[in-house]
């Protein structure tokens, strides 16, 4: 291209190449940094290398430049397609994890193996929060490097299963209110319409335009955070209140079924006590 | 306060109790919590039923306090 300048050269080829790096490692994936593998680092190394002479280098010739590249793209993008397909090609492309401990014992073979020193493993654990290694059950070297823990039974943080709680499911909250706009998608996600978020706002006693977010619950309860922090806002009562008051009424039931003296209404009470207990017993998990 | 009238701010606060469940019932998406919701809200309107008797009862039992 002998009749355009330099300058106009470089630019044309800056402003080509940086949407052209962007589109390829666009297309090779969401892949965070620390799940890439060796090859895919150097691959990355390689397409920018490629791209940073090609720039500045004038005497390179740029649809060289950019077949290399466009190679650097196609091989890899071909063998993730590939490995995407086949669980053989995955194993060797990707790499499968090695077993670090089993059973609870160190598996020294395979740290050797991996050229893992103690001093990593006991790092790697530390990382976890495991500082004992007798805590471990079970512990993997994934292909990415990244170490996975399972700890014996008893160092596990305790969940509502081991301790035979009934919880309500919850959903996912949505975020209806972002810098004091109304977001109409998320509402639609839970069935909500404006009218609603409104009542909801009005009955916090603040304005759209004070809310800096405000999220909804599947439940349709809102909690906002208002610009203004100065201001308080009542938190939701609503579900405390009605399990205060359920549990209220049952308790005076038992109280008027001891204080009455005829059978019929002493019967009445105590049955209807037990049917209110009943139906404490049932909406609890969900009024927590 | 009489017994009539113990029982009678009873049954409005089971009528409101009654409400409000209904009305969480709606308002959710997940239909566990809506029939966990609706049952009880079901119970309720039993109690409710059975106490409103119970008031008309006292009030003949005790009719100078109505």
């Amino acid at each position: 291209m002998p009749d355009i300048p330099d300058w106009m050269n470089i630019l044309l080829r800056s402003i080509t190449l940086v949407f052209t790096l962007f589109l390829l490692t666009k297309l090779l994936g969401k892949k965070h940094i620390s799940q890439l593998s060796i090859f895919d680092y150097i691959n990355g190394f390689v397409l920018g290398g490629i791209g940073a002479i090609l720039t500045v280098h004038q005497d390179v010739n740029f649809w060289y430049g950019l077949m290399a590249m466009l190679v650097w793209f196609i091989i890899p993008f071909t063998i993730d397609y590939i490995a995407l397909k086949s669980k053989t090609v995955r194993d060797f492309v990707q790499g499968k994890s090695t077993v670090i401990i089993q059973d609870g014992k160190i598996m020294e073979d395979n740290l050797k193996k991996e050229l893992f020193s103690t001093d990593d493993l006991l790092v790697h654990l530390r990382e976890k929060d495991i500082f004992h290694v007798a805590d471990v059950e079970f512990a993997l070297l994934e292909p990415t490097g990244k170490f996975s823990v399972l700890p014996k039974t008893d160092s596990r943080p305790l969940t509502a299963k081991d301790l035979n709680l009934k919880l309500a499911p919850k959903k996912e909250p949505q975020t209806v209110i972002m810098d004091g706009k109304m977001l109409l998608e998320p509402l639609a996600n839970l069935n909500l319409n404006p009218a609603w978020l409104e009542t909801e706002l009005a009955k916090l006693n603040v304005t759209i335009e004070n809310v800096f977010l405000g999220q909804a619950d599947s439940d349709g309860q809102l909690t906002v955070d208002l610009y203004d922090d100065m201001l308080s806002i009542p938190s939701p009562t609503e579900k405390p209140l009605l399990l205060a008051t359920l549990k209220k009424v049952q308790a005076d039931l038992e109280l008027y079924a001891l204080e009455t003296e005829n059978q019929h209404s002493k019967q009445l009470y105590q049955v209807n006590a037990a049917k209110i207990e009943q139906a404490i017993e049932l909406v609890d998990p969900y009024l927590k | 306060m009489t017994v009539g009238a113990n029982v009678k701010s009873s049954y409005f606060s089971i009528k409101s109790a009654e409400a409000s469940l209904e009305q969480l019932a709606i308002k959710s998406n997940n239909k566990e919590t809506k029939k966990a919701l609706y049952d009880a809200q079901n119970l309720l309107s039993q109690v409710k039923e059975d106490l409103k008797k119970q008031i008309q009862f006292l009030a003949r039992e005790e009719p100078q306090y109505k």
